[in-house]
């Protein structure tokens, strides 16, 4: 009965902290061990449990301070009553015990049930030892049951109660669940941007200092041993194995070498590399002050600018001088097109910027324009 | 009963509240361990992150013009360069990263930044834009900015590239904003015309390789004439370490890679399929949440750059996770 009480307990016991739970469940345990050894002068954990499963279908509960010493009846009683049990015990039985898991077999299992009792009174009637292992057998699967039906509903609980605390709107828990707050730095405003990569939840030095864990493995660790002495030999054997001058002139393949450069120093540059070249269209101090620029237009946007501002004024003071003469050529270029393709390409190039006044008269001027179609075309897009 | 058990067992609480020990002395060394001091620069902009808990002492003059280099191609150094300069981007340092890797670029795919490259250092060079106009800066982390030497298809004009990159690192010492903290230059392979001038500028070299016989040769030579080039503070990642090969004796450990080369460690990259998702994503590992094991270790590796710090342990093989038997119930 002390085992009865005990599971009631644990049963309908407010939900409390795992760990807690878990101890209280071991002394409750370790109570029925103390009450069983009193009574039955047996030490045997499972015949406790074999009277309490008995004792459930043969009486309606008994009251609990009764436990002491009421066992060696129960176990009479059992053997004598079992056979003549009527329906109606089980049935007061489950009710007043209001624990529907203990018990094998359930109110609802009518028909089957008084062939049970058959059963078991004609296990009864069996050779006392093969009857005991029987018993044996059915309580500790009894008692394993209750222990798995009471950890399910535990998580159960624990997790039910997790999440209500999670669905309760606006809620801390909510927000950190919805990604508005961090759960591990309440009351600091700005997020966290890093980790600490050596300390934290996915990375664990073990106590040992020889383990480490992270993401969930397990590393062990070894020590590095390398000195400063070994790495002094590691230099010193390279700077032997490779003698190296860092190359200082580049020139193409074929070039001849300047008079005052060492040939060691030499890189030589093939026409067709892939990615470097020796050939600079600017030279370079150009090019370093380039860098160096920090405000304004590009130099070379610039320069560009300004050639192309000059053409135009040029063009355009000999547009005023030679207005009436041009006449008669633009008519002519009009016919152009459709005498070579090739020449016709510099026609709509140069008719862009020019107003197409002029064009075919500047052979020179391409270059210039190409240039300055791709810097706008840039331009449009930075 | 007995299935009751672990719960009041030590092991499984031990569980819950590791997190609060202190890290290990042994694990990382003892300069990351001491105790965060503050960080003390000219800009206030800095200033403002001293609300982390703890951070990485910057060691060294700024700004550190660090060459990400290996020898041989594809073993990580593109990799590398990304999520380490993000790390240090993310630990409050303002990093400029240049892809000198002329003829291959593409660490702006590794970031996601390849639409917004649009001039490069061969146009600041020419005079078609300014050096400000070719930095991209990342919009997620707004102190990492992108500078690519070239387009695909052009070519640098080699004759001035060393130079060009020591112009372009002094043009970087005084702008405006302040100089910055990380100039990290991917260097492309081998040790052409295109090494040379990504080397130019560097005072430091991180060594990439991998745990194989020829990256490791490769590397030995690339040493060998960063050394000559002046180059004295080396330290290597080993990339693409696969812990379950080394316990098979199919690989080399680590430990075996640090004596052959003889250089000090900056980390170690597991394998990672990660790695590889995170490339074509074109957003680096470091930023996933949660973190994954190689971003984990790019991170690390980052803060012994900032401190000057190598490693002082590795991690040699996978051991079987002790578990509590309740562990599965969250634990
Ligand atoms: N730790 C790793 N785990 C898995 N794959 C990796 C790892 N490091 C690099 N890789 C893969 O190796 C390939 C080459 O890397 P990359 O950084 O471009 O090398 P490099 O710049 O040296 O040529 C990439 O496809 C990358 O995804
Ligand atoms: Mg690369």
């Amino acid at each position: 009965m002390a085992t009865l009480w005990t599971l009631q307990q644990l049963h309908y016991s407010p939900s409390f902290a795992r760990k807690d739970s878990a101890k209280q469940l071991g002394c409750r345990i370790v109570a029925t061990f103390y009450y069983s050894g009193n009574c039955w002068k047996r030490t045997s954990a499972c015949k406790t449990h074999r009277k309490f499963v008995l004792r459930a279908y043969s009486h309606p509960p008994p009251v609990k301070s009764s436990g002491d010493g009421g066992g060696a009846e129960f176990d009479n009683d059992n053997k004598s009553v079992v056979p003549a049990v009527p329906d109606e015990a089980i049935m007061v039985n489950c009710n007043n015990n209001e624990y529907p898991q203990q018990k094998p077999k359930r109110p609802h299992e009518d028909m089957p049930q008084s062939l049970v009792f058959k059963l078991q009174a004609t296990v009864a009637s069996l050779p006392p030892v093969i009857f005991s292992m029987k018993r044996h057998f059915s309580a500790s699967f009894t008692l394993g049951l209750c222990a798995a039906a009471t950890l399910l509903l535990f998580v159960m609980r624990s997790y039910a109660s997790r999440k209500s605390n999670h669905s309760r709107p606006g809620s801390v828990a909510d927000l950190v669940r919805r990604g508005q707050l961090r759960s591990d730095r309440r009351g600091i405003s700005t997020p966290l941007k890093y980790d600490d990569p050596f300390n934290n939840p996915m990375v664990k030095v073990g106590k040992s200092n020889s383990t480490v864990e992270m993401c969930g493995r397990v590393y062990k660790l070894a020590p590095v041993t390398l000195t400063k002495e070994q790495q002094a030999i590691h230099q010193k054997r390279r700077s032997r194995a490779y003698q190296w001058k860092r190359p200082q002139v580049f020139l193409k393949e074929g070039d001849s070498i300047p008079p005052d450069v060492d040939p060691d120093t030499v890189r030589w540059i093939p026409a067709n590399h892939p990615f470097a070249t020796t050939a600079s269209d600017i030279d370079e101090d150009l090019a370093q002050n380039n860098v160096y620029q920090k405000h304004g237009v590009p130099f070379r946007i610039k320069a560009e600018h300004e050639a192309l501002q000059k053409k135009l004024e040029a063009l355009q003071n000999e547009q005023k001088l030679d207005k009436l003469v041009i006449d008669a050529g633009a008519a002519k270029d009009f016919e152009r097109p459709f005498k070579s393709p090739l020449k016709a390409e510099d026609q709509i190039v140069d008719k862009g910027p020019l107003n197409g006044q002029m064009g075919s008269k500047q052979p020179n001027s391409d270059p210039v324009h190409k240039s300055h179609r791709s810097a706008s075309e840039e331009m449009q897009n930075p | 009963m007995i299935s009751l058990q672990p719960l009041t067992n030590p092991k499984a609480s031990a569980l819950y509240s590791s997190s609060l020990i202190p890290p290990n002395p042994f694990f990382h060394s003892l300069k990351t361990l001491k105790p965060p001091t503050p960080y003390l620069k000219p800009f206030p902009r800095i200033q403002s992150i001293l609300q982390y808990n703890r951070k990485p002492q910057l060691a060294g003059e700024t700004p550190r013009v660090v060459v990400i280099t290996s020898g041989k191609g594809g073993v990580g150094k593109t990799t590398t360069t990304a999520n380490v300069g993000l790390s240090l981007a993310r630990l409050g340092f303002s990093v400029v990263a240049i892809d000198a890797d002329v003829g291959l670029r593409n660490l702006d795919l590794l970031l996601g930044l390849e639409n917004r490259v649009n001039y490069t250092v061969v146009e600041v060079l020419n005079g078609d834009c300014r050096l400000d106009q070719a930095l991209v800066r990342d919009k997620r982390w707004s102190n990492f900015e992108l500078l690519c030497i070239s387009k695909p298809r052009s070519k640098l004009p080699i004759g001035f590239g060393g130079k060009a990159l020591t112009w372009l690192v002094e043009a970087l010492k005084d702008r405006e904003e302040g100089a910055p903290d990380f100039i990290l230059i991917d260097c492309p392979a081998g040790i052409d015309a295109g090494f040379i001038t990504a080397i130019t500028p560097a005072n430091e070299a991180v060594l990439v390789t991998t745990p194989d016989i020829t990256s490791l040769r490769d590397a030995d030579r690339v040493t060998g004439l960063l050394e000559c080039d002046g180059i004295r503070d080396i330290k290597m990642i080993v990339n693409r370490v696969r812990t379950d090969m080394i316990r098979g004796e199919d690989m080399m450990s680590v430990l075996d890679v640090q004596e052959m080369l003889g250089l000090a460690l900056l980390g170690v990259i597991p394998e990672d399929a990660e790695v590889i998702r995170s490339t074509n994503r074109g957003y680096p590992l470091v930023l996933n949440k949660p973190p994954t094991l190689a971003g984990l270790a790019f991170e690390q590796a980052a803060w012994r750059l900032v401190e000057q710090d190598s490693m002082q342990a590795v991690m040699v093989e996978e051991e079987p996770k002790k578990r509590g038997w309740f562990s599965f119930f969250g634990g």
